[in-house]
């Protein structure tokens, strides 16, 4: 027993990442406890999920699901769908009616106002124009049909298609029998399992206002951690920050938070409820402790909140 | 990057919630629902890879200075998934018994010997759907003086939150007894036997890591229940079961081992109650290894006409008074006693497609070992080992 066991740790003590890139992000499928030559297939198994979600569900591949359904809208068609397509479509549903309306997968189009890159704010009437095409409620979504009524409105997974694919992904790494290990899709991280010593992994947590620090680390040996920061795809102007979550309301930044990150089950779960919390303003950690997740909450005056989470500030 | 994750020794244990209702929201539970996003306890999905395993079982019993029945048998388990929705499983297995027929009681020392083959063979069709699935199975197992065929239709449903499934299943036998020249008890000739079985189920997943399962079955059958081959054995010309069994997995995320635990509860119209406890835990040794220990004590009282058997003052085995055309039976297996398995099961993960397994279980049973101490008195302890080897391959 006590050979078979030092086999058991030399090879468990292996820890092996495989990079790639993905829904322009940094990704990283890490399989621990199992030797390369068993892991690589693996590896590849999980990298092609991740890319067949980006290829079927991207805005910016003209063959996707969701590019086709943009490309009939205000056409009086409606677009037939498959079950996968018509599971995220009612989780999409799902969202806008837990939220109150604030996440809202058609507000991507307010995208065409708010130029990060360049660092410019926009006109107002600029916004107004785009509002009207925003809002799910518009959206005739029944039967496996969807349907975008006005000519112009978008359609956009960005909210929660990567999270599914680290779901995804990691999901199918434990159905191949896969017990350690995480995928990370540029920060939003699903855990297959523990280390392969059945402790927890240690995950940093980004400082908001110092890209080179952590905030804290918070132990975690299964389920998902995601953030939303306003620090990604933002402009200062006047000492305002203006970030890319947008309130598909008024078609401005939100403002209350610096970052929040979720801990929940699933990744889909956690990256949905950062954006939503983002939204949420002052309601949003009565919000995530109804949805009964653990949380850590940086505010816009950089005071710190956390929840049930095991988190250890830096 | 928005969250990092960095290789940190931290000394506390895993924090991450339990998806558990009642506490997670309707955005959390809407995410759980998704076909992929989390490994779906409670529904069974479609198998996504063909299995192909092979298997020899050697069996042996015996009782104190005697061994008996010696059982081998190879089997061959196929599982073929065809499209994305169906899915095709047969298996074969070819049982070679040889050895001495069990003996009446202990106290009979004559032996025959006997030597005989049985072919068993099943294939059933599954149809998945999103939250449901269907099959129809049939199997049919022959041997010289014995054929049975057998026709179970099962039905599978789970809620949109899969943490809950229910299982309702039907299944009909018919059998076939031919005695040959060696039957000694009466009525010679074809016999029959007919049963149908009734199985509601229902698995409920609690959380993330408590897996709940009840099931009942009831079954009802009619014909021929006699042992051919023994004399005094008279059974009811019919056969009621009913059956109970509760059953709990739990996952410890520590080491991502799993224990399972189940009870059972059975009773029939012979007057046979019965309860089982078994304890099995499945615990990964290294990534590629998993042991699973089992346990698993069984008790039960007599048939209603069982008859134990009796030594007179010299020790001598009395042949019991039965009236004629009355029921009787001394088959040990309808007697009051107790029995404990211990088991031990190894698989190991070669490559993520091959995997090979052993099992050994050692079982005795013994009046003495009866729930309430009312065992038939007088049965030496029976005792009998399985030893396995399997191989797996998935395609």
């Amino acid at each position: 027993m006590g050979a078979l066991e030092n086999v058991a740790a030399r090879k468990a003590a292996e820890d092996i990442g495989f990079q790639f890139s993905a829904m322009a992000c940094d990704c990283e499928v890490r399989i621990a406890g199992m030797s390369r030559r068993k892991a690589e297939p693996l590896a590849k198994l999980a990298i092609a999920e991740v890319q067949r979600i980006e290829a079927k569900f991207s805005r910016y591949r003209a063959a996707s699901v969701v590019s086709r359904i943009n490309a009939a809208a205000g056409s009086g068609r409606g677009v037939e769908v498959d079950a996968e397509t018509a599971h995220l479509l009612d989780f999409a549903a799902t969202l806008y009616a837990s939220s109150d309306g604030l996440f809202d997968a058609t507000s991507g189009t307010l995208r065409k106002a708010w130029d990060f890159k360049a660092g410019r704010l926009p006109e107002a009437a600029q916004i107004d124009a785009l509002l009207p095409l925003v809002g799910w409620q518009h959206v005739r979504w029944r039967d496996g049909r969807i349907e975008l009524p006005i000519a112009g409105m978008e359609l956009d997974f960005g909210g929660f298609g990567k999270e599914y694919a680290a779901d995804r992904a990691a999901t199918l790494l434990q159905q191949q029998g896969l017990r350690y290990g995480m995928v990370n899709l540029g920060g939003d991280i699903r855990l297959v399992g523990p280390r392969p010593d059945g402790q927890p992994w240690g995950m940093g947590i980004q400082h908001p206002r110092d890209e080179s620090r952590l905030l804290a680390t918070l132990a975690l040996g299964s389920g998902a951690l995601a953030t939303s920061g306003d620090y990604e795809r933002c402009f200062d102007v006047d000492g305002v920050r203006y970030c890319h979550v947008l309130n598909p309301r008024t078609g401005w930044p939100v403002q209350a938070w610096r970052s929040v990150s979720v801990v929940a089950p699933a990744c889909l779960a956690a990256g949905a409820l950062t954006t939503v919390a983002m939204l949420k303003g002052d309601a949003a950690l009565e919000f995530l402790a109804g949805q009964g997740v653990g949380y850590l909450a940086v505010d816009a005056a950089g005071h710190v909140h956390h929840h049930a989470t095991d988190v250890v500030m830096a | 990057m928005k969250t990092r994750n960095i290789k940190k020794n931290t000394p506390r244990r895993a924090c991450a919630p339990a998806p558990q209702r009642g506490t997670a929201g309707a955005i959390v539970l809407a995410a759980l629902a998704l076909p992929g996003v989390w490994l779906a306890p409670a529904h069974a999905q479609a198998p996504e890879k063909g299995v192909i395993a092979i298997k020899h079982l050697h069996y042996q019993d015996s009782q104190p200075g005697l061994k008996r029945i010696t059982v081998n048998a190879p089997s061959v388990y196929v599982l073929a998934p065809i499209g994305s929705a169906w899915a095709v499983e047969g298996s074969l297995v070819v049982d070679s018994v040889s050895g001495a027929t069990p003996r009446w009681q202990s106290a009979v020392s004559s032996a025959s010997v006997q030597k005989e083959q049985r072919t068993a063979g099943d294939v059933k069709i599954t149809r998945y759907f999103d939250r449901s699935s269907y099959a129809v199975g049939v199997s049919h197992s022959t041997e010289n003086d014995y054929t049975s065929t057998a026709l179970s239709l099962n039905g599978s449903w789970s809620t949109a939150d899969n943490n809950t499934t229910w299982n309702i299943g039907v299944a009909s036998s018919d059998d076939v007894i031919k005695p040959t020249s060696g039957a000694v008890n009466n009525p010679p000739g074809t016999q029959r036997k007919r049963s149908t079985e009734l199985l509601l189920g229902l698995t409920q997943a609690l959380s993330a890591n408590d897996l709940v399962q009840v099931n009942f079955t009831l079954s009802s059958g009619e014909g021929f229940y006699s042992d051919p081959y023994k004399l005094l054995d008279e059974r009811p010309d019919s056969r009621k079961q009913a059956a109970g069994l509760v059953r709990w997995n739990h996952h410890f995320d520590g080491d991502g081992s799993t224990l399972r635990s189940g009870y059972r509860y059975y009773r029939d119209s012979y007057g046979i109650k019965a309860h089982s406890v078994q304890f099995d835990w499945v615990k990964p040794v290294g990534p590629d290894l998993m042991l699973t220990p089992l346990v698993r004590y069984y008790s039960q009282n007599a048939a209603r006409f069982y008859v134990a058997p009796e030594l007179d003052a010299n020790g001598q085995i009395v042949i019991p008074t039965a009236a004629p055309g009355g029921l009787n039976s001394g088959d040990h297996r309808l007697s009051s006693f107790g029995a404990v398995t211990v088991g031990l099961k190894a698989d190991y993960q070669l490559t993520p497609d091959w995997s090979v397994d052993g099992k050994f279980e050692a079982y005795e049973q013994r009046g003495d070992w009866q729930l309430g101490g009312k065992g038939t008195k007088g049965l030496d302890p029976f005792k009998a080992t399985f030893v396995q080897f399997g191989a797996r391959y998935r395609f």
